[in-house]
């Protein structure tokens, strides 16, 4: 990933300006630590912190058109870059950077060629010709972006808040699959698939086309001229993209340069259910896999860093995203400056657990759409800032343009979860890469059902946060919560102490704001809630129970083939690992 | 190189203590990218920023001997590591790492044992057995080391200012070749060697003894686990530091998991002399030569930057630090973790052109015994923290302890400047590596003169800087100079604009008293200003006129080779800032 800040029309072209926006510009050096530009047009700044991933010898950035009148300021990777510049014969381009495209896209078509980049993007193009300028986001917001308004007149963009939250009155997150144009003043939507109205498809089901899909997606994203590796949980999803990489890597040009042999990462604590599950697929793929152990000391250690560079205080996000965060440090410490990561699958195919309360394909597929749409907040967010955090760029192929549409597409009554048919969450999913004759994982890892909610990385982990959020906040301050934070209140210690630290960095109203919150049960939206009266009833801690019981209760209901529910012995009657993880959700759920 | 922070005995050992602790030990973080680490002991905390060159698998620290009862954090590369080990073999090892013989060596020696290291470092050692600790810096100080004292009675030590500078009531540079021990208080020297008392040598020259020495110096500096290079800015020092690596590689540990095939690095903005002089010199070695370029806006926007790494407001450091910090960083993008780099020779040697007024022998030796003593405040810390702000590591040859013992034991009578006898300055440098049979260097490389203080990376650098500066800085702020700055005030506008950048980022009193002053020409120490009648009386900026006319009379005596087209540009260059800021 890069980082970009780019700051229009503030009426200010001194030196001091100059040196305010290179300094705030650093703050996002870790996005790009391999080096950095700013282009200066009158009173507008566009400056640039790169992480090189292609043509490291000559992209550095800002980028330009032939005659310079166009300047662009890129975060992203755009897949389809070598097939837009082979129909843009009359260009001539300066560098091999795949980010170059926009701006003759932009000198050919006007504002609307966003749809035309396959990838992820953040930029700001500056037009000289008439001292205009947009700004757009990705279709699900993998790449973040924020915009920001000045006393001065002036409209700031940039990567993460921290660029621009001390020097904007306001500043929001920019919305993602948008276009923000100068001449027009106001954002608007570029995106606009077919599931995006939330329509109920029909498509039927076909496996092959999926599984088809997905390893498009995966080979496009291994455009890279540096070395490279797969994020590898053991789940089901990183297991996956791992196998699909692992397949595809001889033929692709990365090869040549870096070998053939893929590179997996898992992170946990000693002993932890991820690593065990990741180790196994990894000997089985024959990946070189590295594991990294961290302590529930170092984690606690690294939390205020976390929220810093994370920019939520979002409990669930902050959790999973620390063990990610030190992973990163670690993965980028042997060279490695990208990896390929799950994120994304159990949005688009409702792998959550509380789907499984779905009451019908409608509800199901309406709220797959809702949570495809506020990723940017949760996921995204955190597969791309913890490892930016650490110049390392994370590439989501769930997340692919094309393979959304497909996925999205999927009649829902095919994704609902159905034990009376043997089919678990995600059950189109793993069913299409079920290939007896050439097997990409083995049965009992396609069909295993893992940890979520960061209980993977180790049981003591989300124990060992509570207990030190206990030491810090009293049952006094907890009282007076909703008076000290009336936006977004906190209701358990730990999302008071991850507050207060969020408070810290970022202490104006916007910042807050950009943050989501409202009722959720095991990161469901607010909606989903309304699935069982009791967990609308039990929104506070106490919940824990209702949603335990409840889970117990369907299990009653599920066929013995069921996977991983039947497996182990269980308490009351339901296995011990999942009802940690149950636990854990609906106590966070109130901070959502 | 990494990053350490050590306080000590701070009376709190709250979370609250241990989360500040933590934050600033993130302020080295640039240091040691890799990981990081905090041991907690009490009111003692040890933190640590890793850039893994050894080991990288099983290093990370801080480090401990077999017991735990002994704690290190150490920044440093112990090239001897691997011998004093064999020495220790009743001890049981946790890790691969260089560092963690320091652990060891002290739970045997005690506190004597800094001595039997070879190689960069500087550490904070704690005994939990008796709540005691040392703090120790490497013989020249190529580490950087800070170290100070809180109200609450804690005694702070830190690689970098800016991990102590907020927090401690006074503190100053970590003397180098010093141990700081709180049994007894204070510090005290370790580091002992012969040239130390500045007697005169007179050991008589030779050429074979000089080169196998650096040939030494430089083949200990190939113990890496992670890709390496060198920087070649096309001078003698660094294309000898280039041409001995490259004779060398192919034995090592190093070119059997990165290859044999040496990569070399040069800055400069488009068309310098350094850039094609490097060019030369890569191309005669057979090196992967990578030449990056400047321009003199992207040298000024780094400026607020290199003087928060850099830590100083001496004029040349800053102006030669900036290049070098611009091109660490594109090093460290193409995964490069670690440079050899040809720092010291200067001063061994005499290298700087005001060396050719050096009344006689004895003075001629006492400047260079002064120069290598005062290298860690000005191109040691250069060269550390420019490339630490990038995580990459630089590696001295020719502060090799073992190289300065034998350079410095030579009679100074070889070293003078004897135009008569076509000895130009660093002769006897040039002459260990005239090597007709199977030549280092082709002969014009070997004795060139380049050009120093920074024209190197293009002539117009330094003239972009003055007139950068001179938009920033009024004549009336130059008239109030005095009052605002009374302690090493400013004389030129380019000075009193970096003082000013650094004044935001450190404005404690301590922190102005760590950079050095002084009258000085042509980076001489104050004493050899005495070497010139005329010198002295021209400190202020018409002391350019001054020196330009002496050193243009001194040509004609010179061989030609000396009389470069190039010399005259750079002697006027020269003088201005230099007589009036740095020693």
């Amino acid at each position: 990933m890069c980082g970009i800040l780019a700051v229009l029309g503030c009426a200010d072209t001194s030196l001091a300006k100059r040196s305010r926006i290179i300094e705030l510009s650093r703050r996002l050096r870790h996005r790009g630590p391999d080096w950095s530009g700013i282009h200066c047009y009158q009173d507008c700044y566009l400056a640039h912190q790169r992480l090189a991933i292609v043509d490291p010898t000559s992209g550095d950035q800002p980028l330009y058109n032939e005659d310079k009148s166009i300047v662009v300021t890129v975060n992203g990777e755009i897949y389809n870059h070598e097939e837009l510049r082979a129909k843009l014969k009359s260009h001539e381009f300066r560098t091999g950077s795949d980010c170059e495209v926009i701006a003759h896209l932009y000198e050919e078509y006007g504002e609307d060629f966003v749809d035309m980049l396959d990838g992820m993007f953040s930029f700001v193009l500056l037009d000289t010709r008439d001292k205009s300028f947009i700004a757009a986001r990705d279709a699900i917001g993998i790449t973040p972006l924020y915009m920001g308004w000045g006393l001065d007149g002036s409209i700031w963009f940039a990567s993460e808040m921290k660029a621009l939250s001390d020097d904007c009155e306001r500043f929001i997150s920019f919305l993602p699959g948008h276009i923000y144009s100068s001449k027009k003043g106001e954002l608007r939507r570029w995106y606009n698939p077919p599931w995006y109205s939330e329509q109920i498809p029909s498509t039927p089901y076909d496996p092959l086309i999926l599984r088809k899909a997905f390893e498009k997606a995966v080979i496009k994203r291994l455009m890279t001229d540096v070395p490279f590796g797969v994020l590898l949980s053991g789940g089901l999803d990183s297991s996956l993209v791992a196998a699909v990489a692992s397949r595809h890597l001889a033929e692709a040009k990365i090869a040549r340069q870096w070998g053939s042999q893929l590179h997996t990462f898992c992170i946990g604590l000693k002993g932890s259910p991820d690593l065990k599950a990741a180790r196994e697929v990894a000997d089985y793929l024959g990946t070189v896999h590295h594991e990294f152990h961290f302590t529930v000391q170092e984690g606690i250690d690294a939390l205020e860093e976390v929220i810093y560079h994370i920019e939520t205080y979002d409990v669930t996000t902050i959790r999973a995203s620390t063990p990610m965060f030190l992973m990163s440090r670690k993965i980028k410490s042997l060279g490695v400056k990208m990896v390929l990561s799950g994120e994304g699958s159990d949005e688009i195919f409702g792998g959550y657990l509380y789907f499984h309360k779905a009451p019908n394909k409608e509800e199901f597929h309406l709220e797959t759409c809702r949570k495809i749409k506020a990723l940017h907040l949760y996921d995204c967010l955190r597969a791309n800032k913890s490892t930016s955090a650490w110049g390392l760029e994370a590439r989501v192929p769930f997340l692919d343009k094309n393979f959304i549409n497909i996925a999205m597409d999927i009649d829902p009554e095919w994704k609902m979860i159905r034990h009376d048919l043997g089919r678990i969450e995600k059950w189109v999913l793993r069913n299409a890469f079920d290939d007896d004759k050439d097997p990409y994982l083995p049965k009992h890892i396609l069909y295993r059902q893992k940890e979520q909610f960061s209980d993977g990385v180790g049981y003591s982990w989300i124990d060992g946060l509570k207990d030190h959020a206990n030491q810090h906040v009293s049952d006094a301050m907890l009282m007076n919560a909703s008076f000290v934070y009336p936006e977004n209140t906190p209701t358990t210690k730990e999302a008071y102490y991850y507050r207060t630290i969020f408070e810290r960095f970022f202490p104006k109203n916007a910042a807050r704001s950009t943050v989501p919150g409202g009722p959720s049960v095991a990161c469901s939206t607010a909606k989903a809630v309304e699935w069982d009266a009791a967990w609308s009833k039990n929104l506070d801690p106490s919940g824990r129970a209702a949603l335990g019981v409840h889970a117990a209760a369907y299990k009653d209901v599920a066929p013995e083939n069921a996977t991983a529910y039947a497996d182990s012995p269980s308490v009351n009657g339901f296995p011990p690992t999942h009802k940690d993880g149950m636990i854990e959700v609906a106590a966070s759920a109130t901070a959502r | 190189m990494c990053g350490i922070l050590a306080v000590l005995g701070c009376s709190d050992d709250s979370q609250a203590k241990r989360v500040r602790v933590l934050e600033l030990s993130r302020r080295l973080k640039h240091r040691g990218p890799d990981w990081s680490g905090l041991h907690q002991f009490g009111d003692n905390f040890l933190a640590h920023q890793r850039l893994a060159i050894i080991d990288p698998a099983s290093g990370d620290q801080p480090l401990y001997n077999e017991d735990k009862t002994i704690v290190v954090t150490v920044n440093g590369e112990i090239y001897n590591h691997e011998e004093l080990r064999k020495s220790l073999a009743n001890h049981k090892f946790r890790t691969g790492s260089d560092c963690e013989v320091i652990a060891h060596l002290y739970e045997e020696h005690g506190e004597g044992f800094v001595d039997m290291l070879d190689g960069i470092f500087s550490f904070v050692l704690l005994d939990t057995r008796d709540n005691s600790f040392i703090a120790a810096r490497d013989a020249i100080g190529i580490t950087p080391l800070y170290i100070g004292w809180g109200l609450d009675g804690s005694v702070w030590i830190s690689s970098e200012m800016k991990g102590l500078n907020d927090d401690c009531e006074h503190f100053e540079v970590f003397p180098p070749g010093h141990l700081y021990s709180s049994k007894e208080g204070g510090y005290k020297r370790w580091y002992n060697p012969p040239w130390y008392s500045e007697a005169i040598p007179s050991v008589p020259y030779d050429p074979l003894v000089l080169r196998k020495a650096f040939e030494n110096a430089v083949i200990k500096r190939l113990m890496t686990d992670v890709p390496f290079g060198v920087l070649l800015s096309g001078g003698l020092d660094s294309s000898l530091v280039a041409a001995v690596t490259a004779r060398h590689l192919a034995g090592t540990k190093a070119a059997e998991q990165w290859g044999t095939q040496l990569h070399s690095f040069c800055v400069g903005l488009e068309g310098s002399p350094d850039l094609k002089a490097a060019r030369e010199v890569a191309n005669y070695l057979g090196t992967v030569h990578h030449e990056f370029h400047f321009t003199v806006q992207d040298g000024i926007d780094a400026i607020e930057d290199v003087i928060y790494h850099i830590e100083t407001y001496d004029v040349t450091t800053i102006r030669a630090s900036t290049p070098m910090f611009l091109m660490s960083r594109k090093i460290k993008s193409l995964g490069v973790k670690m440079v050899i780099s040809g720092e010291g020779s200067d001063e061994l040697f005499g290298g700087y052109l005001y060396f050719h007024k050096a009344p006689n022998k004895e003075e001629f030796h006492r400047e260079t015994c002064r120069k290598i003593k005062a290298l860690h405040q000005y191109d040691c810390l250069r060269a550390n923290k420019a490339t630490s702000a990038w995580g990459l590591e630089a590696r001295v040859p020719f502060l090799d302890k073992e190289f300065i013992n034998v350079a410095m034991s030579i009679d100074p009578e070889w070293k003078l400047i004897k135009p008569d006898l076509a000895r130009i300055e660093k002769w006897v440098l040039r002459k260990a590596f005239d090597d007709e049979e199977n030549p280092y260097l082709p002969k014009h490389i070997l004795y060139r003169q380049k050009e120093q203080f920074s024209d190197g990376v293009g002539y117009s650098w330094i003239d972009g800087l003055k007139a950068h500066a001179s938009e920033h800085v009024t004549e009336k702020m130059m008239q109030n100079a005095a009052h605002i700055y009374p302690h090493n005030t400013p004389t030129t506008k380019e000075a009193y604009y970096y003082r000013m950048i650094f004044e935001r980022f450190f404005p404690q009193n301590p922190a102005r008293l760590t950079v050095p002053g002084g009258p000085s020409v042509a980076c001489s120490t104050a004493k050899a200003i005495e070497w010139d009648a005329q010198w002295s009386g021209n400190l202020d900026p018409s002391g350019r006129a001054a020196l330009g006319v002496h050193l243009s009379a001194y040509d004609h005596p010179l061989p030609a080779a000396i009389a470069t087209g190039n010399k005259k540009t750079r002697m006027v260059e020269v003088p201005t800032p230099e007589l009036v800021i740095s020693s």
